[in-house]
């Protein structure tokens, strides 16, 4: 049981937050101190008036236990002393990634995307005053559509995994007429557990059932197995897989599961620099997190999920669409359009619940990929992908520390087996001021003894040595 | 017209990274190798910052003006808010790191939750749905497994006012519910004996808004609160309309067991063209062990324990039990959101309800002086649009029907909301609720001054005083002239056709 709030008389955690005076939010309400005057225009006298609609039974009589209002100055102190109180990747060599990359963001990118008109808009519901956001998605979808290899990309999903599961729902609706087990979805066993935990949440209400597919030894998926996925509606895997793998099987896996089944795959958008777009090799929907491009890690959110697909799904898929019209004068301009798909039209035949998306992150995205340009993407690609076998090879020279899947492609992450638990050797790195990567027993038991270490474009010979000495000094310490 | 598509410079051009110290060529097999490049675009810096910044320019925030959008709460968002989330103390944290290197990350999540169990009057608080459907979803998940938790599994539907937002219908219809829609009574609020006759024991829950997107407080909701029990369903409050409510009453005291909240709306973070949002859940306790997990907890710090953010307390993520219905998203929510909104909360604080007090104030006076023009005003009036509920008060949104404008001259709502934007305004949410006809709704919110709605209101009743023809072709000064949106549906040109070159 979760702790209650039934004992929330009082607020205990005004510890936290530094003394005030006076009324601080006068900055933000303009009309504080003529609430007489614009009462007695419609014919009230009291503010509590305007509340005598709520009856009593259900009306707040006290006020609320929470700390007195604090100035601009006072908020800014608190947030960075308690936010100061974290420790951010860059203050240390971090090699932890597990699906969210520490990138650099050029500097323009947040500068122009929190210009006040793009920030503060709603929904380019009317488009001739929204050309410009909406001109930006336009050229967005088409970047990202680029990047995968499929005609059609959305404005973006939640993130990563609602992306995954949304396409899974989709690919249903589409190909359930098709497919021989309507139902049936097969997904990679390697989906890590928290985007498999939100697959479940989206599909158990209509129905699907989830199988997993299993990986042979080295990371690969068991080709073997996957003839049994034929006549399902949709396969879901991930390219590269959730511990960085490249699987060269993938590139023949939709001669193998046949049209009637639509093939689903997650990808690292970075990547694609370098390998093969699953558009190229026959996805039927390409889904992923897009926050390499655009936002640092920032918690874990707000970050943005990619979806594209083939023309077969547009009229079936979730989120907002923009296309391209003219105005009543024939000029080119930009507008939302398929909405009848969602749900403020269609409501619960609705294709998708979703109604706020990302698009302020996915601006962010389309600003870093028109910086970046073609050449740019396949250099820091290309810069990740090195880093990634540099770090590789120093960590597996060190005695007792092997890879847990050697002999195949990887980008970005890896695993390796330590010679004793890997929770104590983080807390042992984390002593000697290194983020030695991720825990893979948080999401598999039987790899508790498994670091899954992430490698992006800043990482340094230093940062390497660090890693490697913090590494030996634990892996030596417990022989 | 450009697009960034038309910046074709030489190959390579483009942002400048430095080069990779590590060399390693044959690291990617042949057959994993992309063939050829994206068909992005080559541009400099100086190019794109003036792309951007003229598409900026061809984009209407609150920023921009005044943003009657209803059921938005299209408020100010402060600046410091932005300032804050670029410290490296969020902006560079990673959702995995061990929680004794997130002490004041945890410390900000652990007061958002309180906070928002305490305005809420719920036991438990999830920070971690990223948008109000997200929310919605959860919160009707958490729900679904209360009731397979007791065996009730035949609870199958759930009831919503017509007066709903889409969301509403379109989550609980994800969880795999049939919907019963319930029609509103004739004055706008809900109809008690349309809700008697559908509530049964096939009930799972009902999900209602109050203030309703009517604008009305829903005098009924504790009696509504009871039928729904009594037939053994859930109560679900879409917390759309929370800014109107809080401190004055709230959804634990109206009776309700779920509630999800807008930080986008009620708490200023700020709504991008769309995004990102977040939607925390606020649950009773007998729902409590069905929330995503994690959520932020604390103990007291035991000696020798790093000092965290000082105030004796070691914060950490919570795993919610066996019962969790799981992740919803796959981190824990817009850490980023949760920040600005903590940021936003704090310049209240206890005088939150101040906020509440002045977008209700607002609310009535804007709608008073649109209603009430001076009569030298009136007589050039063509026709007044009709209150979309007659009731004397309205809370934070209120609404108008353009019908009787439509009947004497044919202007319809949409043309008005076209026409108000070449006054400089963002339009009124256009035909929704779908239950007033030719229906506008208003939500001023409490950011703007009474200069502004004056304004507003003169600039309102001279768009109902031009002639018609004006209206039905406008706007006429916004960047482009209204969009033809059947071509575009019959076109689908959804992307940029590429460059030969490519």
């Amino acid at each position: 049981m979760i702790e209650g709030a039934a004992s929330r008389e009082t607020i205990e955690f005004l510890l936290t937050c530094s003394g005030v005076t006076g009324e601080p939010m006068v900055d933000q309400i303009p009309n504080l101190g003529r609430e007489s005057e614009m009462l007695s225009e419609i014919g009230l006298s009291s503010m509590s008036d305007l509340f005598s609609n709520i009856p009593e039974g259900v009306r707040r009589e006290d006020s609320l236990p929470l700390p007195p209002p604090q100035s601009e100055e006072q908020i800014l102190e608190d947030a960075r002393r308690l936010l100061g109180a974290n420790v951010d990747l860059d203050s240390r060599p971090s090699f932890l990634s597990a699906g969210l990359a520490r990138n650099f963001v050029p500097t323009m990118v947040p500068m122009l995307a929190t210009r006040g008109e793009f920030l503060t808009s709603y929904t380019p519901y009317q488009p001739e005053v929204s050309q410009g956001m909406l001109q930006a998605m336009w050229e967005f979808q088409t970047m990202v559509s680029e990047l995968v290899g499929l005609p059609i990309s959305n404005v973006s999903m939640y993130d990563a995994s609602t992306a995954a599961a949304e396409a899974i729902t989709c690919a249903v609706r589409v190909k359930s007429k098709k497919a021989t087990n309507p139902n049936s979805v097969f997904v990679s066993g390697l989906v890590p557990p928290h985007r498999l935990s939100v697959i479940r949440n989206y599909t158990q209400g209509v129905g699907i059932e989830l199988h997993i597919l299993p990986h042979n030894d080295d990371g690969s998926l068991d080709m073997e197995t996957v003839s049994s996925a034929a006549g399902s509606s949709a396969v879901y895997v991930e390219q590269p897989n959730s511990l960085g793998i490249l699987d060269e099987g993938l590139i023949g896996l939709k001669e193998i599961i046949g049209d009637s089944t639509a093939l689903i795959v997650g990808v690292d958008a970075v990547s694609l620099g370098l390998v093969q777009p699953p558009g190229h090799w026959g996805a039927d929907i390409v889904v992923g997190e897009g926050q390499p491009f655009g936002i640092g890690p920032t918690g874990g959110g707000p970050i943005y999920g990619i979806f594209a697909c083939t023309k077969e799904f547009l009229r079936l898929m979730p989120g907002r669409v923009v296309g391209q019209s003219i105005d009543t004068e024939g000029k080119t301009a930009y507008t939302l359009t398929l909405s009848t798909r969602e749900q403020h039209i269609r409501r619960h035949r609705a294709t998708s619940n979703i109604c706020s998306n990302e698009t302020l992150i996915a601006l962010m995205g389309a600003m870093h990929m028109s910086l970046l340009g073609p050449e740019g993407l396949e250099k820091l690609a290309t810069r990740i992908s090195s880093s990634t076998y540099a770090v590789m090879e120093a960590v597996t020279n060190i005695p007792g520390v092997e890879l847990v899947n050697p002999g195949g492609a990887f980008f970005r992450e890896f695993a390796i087996r330590l010679p004793g638990p890997a929770k104590d050797a983080l807390s042992s790195m984390d002593e000697a001021g290194v983020l030695g990567g991720f825990d893979l027993g948080n999401w598999w038991e039987d790899m508790s003894d498994c670091l899954l270490i992430g490698c992006d474009e800043g990482i340094t010979e230093p940062d390497i040595s660090s890693l490697v000495d913090a590494l030996k000094a634990w892996s030596g310490g417990i022989k | 017209m450009s697009t960034v598509f038309d910046f074709k410079g030489a190959s390579g051009s483009g942002w400048s990274q430095p080069d990779s110290s590590f060399q390693n060529p044959d690291a990617i097999p042949e057959s994993l190798r992309r063939k050829s490049l994206p068909g992005w675009p080559r541009a400099s810096e100086p190019e794109l910052v003036r792309h951007y910044t003229l598409l900026s320019q061809k984009t209407f925030g609150i920023d921009t003006g005044f943003y009657p959008l209803g059921s938005c709460t299209m408020k100010h968002n402060p600046r410091v808010n932005e300032r804050i989330v670029q410290l490296p103390g969020i902006d560079r944290i990673h959702p995995l790191q061990d929680s004794s290197q997130v002490q004041g990350l945890l410390a900000i999540y652990y007061e958002m939750q309180e906070m928002l169990a305490i305005c809420s009057g719920m036991d438990a608080v999830t920070l971690q749905p990223v948008a109000g459907a997200q929310g919605e979803f959860t919160a009707i998940r958490c729900i679904q497994e209360y009731h397979r938790s007791r065996g009730d599994d035949h609870r199958d539907k759930v009831i919503v006012p017509d007066s709903a937002h889409g969301t509403n219908p379109a989550s609980a219809s994800m969880c795999g519910y049939q919907i019963i829609e319930i029609p509103s009574a004739s004055d706008g609020r809900l109809d008690i004996d349309a809700l008697r006759a559908a509530v049964g024991d096939d009930t799972a829950a009902m999900m209602i808004t109050n203030p309703s997107t009517m604008g009305l407080f829903e005098t009924n909701i504790a009696e509504a609160s009871r039928i729904v029990h009594e037939a053994g369903g859930q109560m679900y409050y879409d917390g759309a309309n929370f800014n109107a409510i809080i401190g004055k009453t709230d959804p634990g005291r109206m009776g309700f067991d779920a509630v999800h909240y807008n930080l986008h709306k009620t708490f200023s973070q700020p709504h991008g063209g769309g995004g990102p949002g977040s939607g925390p859940i606020g649950v009773k306790e007998h729902l409590s062990e069905f929330l995503p997990t994690p959520i932020a907890s604390r103990r007291e710090s035991q000696e020798g324990e790093p000092n965290g953010v000082g105030d004796g307390f070691y914060y950490f993520w919570q795993d919610v039990g066996d019962k969790s219905i799981g992740k919803v998203q796959q981190w824990n929510g817009n850490a980023g959101a949760v920040v600005r909104a903590w940021a936003f909360y704090r310049r209240y604080g206890r005088d939150l309800e101040r906020m509440s007090e002045h977008a209700v104030l607002n609310s009535n006076y804007l709608r008073h002086k649109i209603m009430n023009p001076e009569p030298d005003v009136a007589a050039k009036i063509n026709c007044m649009p009709s209150e979309g509920s007659e009731a004397d008060l309205v809370m934070h949104e209120f609404t108008l029907s353009m019908s009787p404008v439509k009947e004497v001259n044919g202007v319809t709502g949409k043309d008005v909301a076209k026409r108000l934007l070449d006054y400089g305004y963002m339009s009124p949410t256009l035909y929704f609720p779908q239950i007033v006809p030719e229906c506008l709704m208003i939500e001023p919110t409490e950011t703007e001054s009474k200069e502004v709605l004056d304004k507003f209101a003169a600039d309102f009743h001279a768009v109902l005083s031009e002639d018609p023809e004006i209206l039905t072709t406008a706007p006429h000064t916004t960047p482009v002239k209204r969009v033809d949106e059947v071509w575009a549906a019959r076109n689908l040109i959804l992307r940029h056709p590429g460059n030969d070159e490519d």
